[in-house]
């Protein structure tokens, strides 16, 4: 498939907590505008990976990360790089929802309000959410507590609170694993429609989800081969997620999509 | 899903489009087929062969968005009726494009104004409108998943069959001495069978209108073949 611009570029990208290895040796290219799926049984690092992307593993104290990821050319890593403001670029979305306590309006304003966005709130708040297909459901409601909304409300309001920042690239990890299949389809549909203006990428269990929305698909394993217990995640293969899903270069990749495994 | 499942329905929009845009090219390819037999034109009917790679070129492109998008999209019911359906939709388009290569290699090897018979000549030429005919009814019936159309295919293909069988009979008929016109009417007997075929490649689409407006699979007519 055509490649776009590389948002993300992984070189022997590992992360281990507290001395013990979690993943190892990931490398790999994640393109702008395209939906990029991480796939893989538990345990094999995907999630680990995905919050490497936003430094969230720095709020880990015992994690440590090797390797190099490089953000638009530019070492995510380095010194002089303010994780707040790659967190900022790089938003994230979680498998539960996670509003604040607070009116739908405020949760959405929030992030530009910490960050002092310019220009006139009602007009930032309206387009996030318009832009989460949230708006219609929610407009004449906007003071009312966001805790009143249903699951699959609160999950595009938290996409609605991220895009608010003006995001580059939006992370979710496991984002409808808390939601029915109707919810579901509204945030897939959502997704297939954010991607147009942003880069997104997945930590999906539910691989049908992956096979649906993604562009690309990686897929990680559990490596048990080091010996003593250990379990070490490991990236197996990475294509289009067609070729994955259709005729996968590796045996253990048409194990696990096959449900033979894992 | 509904609202949550808009752009694989787009998705599956556009696949049963490039299968029936590809029936549209098997009808343009069938044209030139048949009048590259008419005006015995040997590079028309060197472009007839050499355009069929584009027709399977389709084949593939359809046969590979189908197993994407049950890989991906896992269809159901309706969905995956039609799904299917496009895979054998394909298939009988793609048999379609070399029928019409075989009438079109017929054509450099009946030489320089070989005797022809104008019985013969009429009846190919009425079979070629008539293979025509169904090849774009076919098409409809699918479009509009209109069953009728479908089912009147298998009557109209008994015209076809008919038309076939005069004539092998009249090929036996005119053999007589003329070793030249024996030859030509052996030639016309295949094209007349590759027509034939065309047919019942086309009845065969009717076929999958069927199945996927009712889920049920009816073999249309019963001798469509000879």
């Amino acid at each position: 498939m055509p490649a776009t611009e590389v948002v993300f570029e992984l070189d022997g990208l590992g992360v281990s907590y507290g001395g013990k290895q979690a993943v190892q040796d990931v490398t790999a290219q994640i393109f702008r505008n395209e939906i990029t799926a991480f796939i893989g049984p538990s345990g094999c690092g995907k999630s680990t990976i995905l919050r490497c992307l936003n430094r969230m593993n720095d709020l880990v104290p015992s994690a440590r990360v090797e390797g190099s990821i490089r953000y638009h050319g530019q070492d995510l890593y380095a010194a002089k790089v303010d994780a707040v403001e790659v967190r900022k670029r790089i938003g994230m979305v979680f498998q539960k929802p996670n509003p604040f306590p607070k009116s739908i309006f405020d949760n959405v304003a929030f992030g530009p309000k910490v960050l002092g966005m310019q220009g006139d709130m009602h007009e930032i708040v309206e387009r996030a959410l318009r832009r989460a297909a949230l708006w219609d459901e929610v407009k004449d409601r906007l003071k009312t507590n966001a805790f009143g909304m249903s699951g699959g409300q609160q999950q595009r309001l938290c996409i609605a609170r991220c895009l608010a920042v003006d995001p580059d690239v939006i992370l979710m990890d496991e984002p409808c694993s808390a939601l029915d299949p109707v919810s579901t389809g509204k945030i897939e549909t959502l997704m297939i429609e954010l991607k147009e203006r942003y880069s997104i990428v997945i930590v999906t269990h539910n691989m049908q989800q992956a096979a649906r929305i993604s562009d690309r698909t990686a897929f990680f394993i559990v490596d048990l081969s080091s010996g003593e217990g250990q379990r070490i995640g490991r990236l197996v293969e990475y294509d289009a997620t067609e070729k994955i899903f259709t005729n996968p270069a590796d045996s253990r990749t048409e194990d696990y999509v096959t449900g033979q495994v894992g | 899903m509904g609202e949550g499942r808009v752009h694989f329905q787009q998705e599956i929009q556009q696949l049963e489009e490039q299968a029936l845009g590809g029936l549209d090219m098997v009808v343009g390819l069938l044209d030139e087929a048949l009048e590259a037999l008419d005006q015995a034109d040997a590079e028309l009917a060197a472009i007839v062969v050499a355009d069929d790679d584009r027709i399977d070129g389709r084949y593939l492109e359809v046969h590979q968005g189908v197993l994407s998008l049950l890989a991906r999209q896992a269809p159901v019911a309706g969905d995956l009726r039609l799904v299917a359906a496009l895979l054998h939709l394909v298939k009988h388009l793609e048999r379609i494009g070399d029928q019409c290569t075989n009438i079109a290699k017929m054509v450099p090897l009946l030489g320089h104004e070989p005797p022809t018979d104008e019985k013969i000549v009429e009846r190919i030429r009425a079979m070629g409108a008539q293979a025509r005919s169904q090849v774009r009814q076919a098409r409809q019936s699918f479009a509009l998943r209109d069953p009728e159309l479908a089912l009147d295919l298998s009557r109209q293909d008994d015209t076809i069959d008919c038309m076939n069988r005069e004539i092998f009979r009249r090929a036996i008929e005119i053999g007589g001495a003329d070793a030249d016109l024996r030859e030509w009417a052996m030639s016309m007997v295949l094209v007349s069978r590759a027509l034939e075929r065309i047919g019942d490649n086309a009845v065969d689409i009717g076929e999958q209108t069927v199945f996927v407006v009712t889920g049920l699979f009816r073999e249309l007519g019963e001798e469509r073949t000879v």
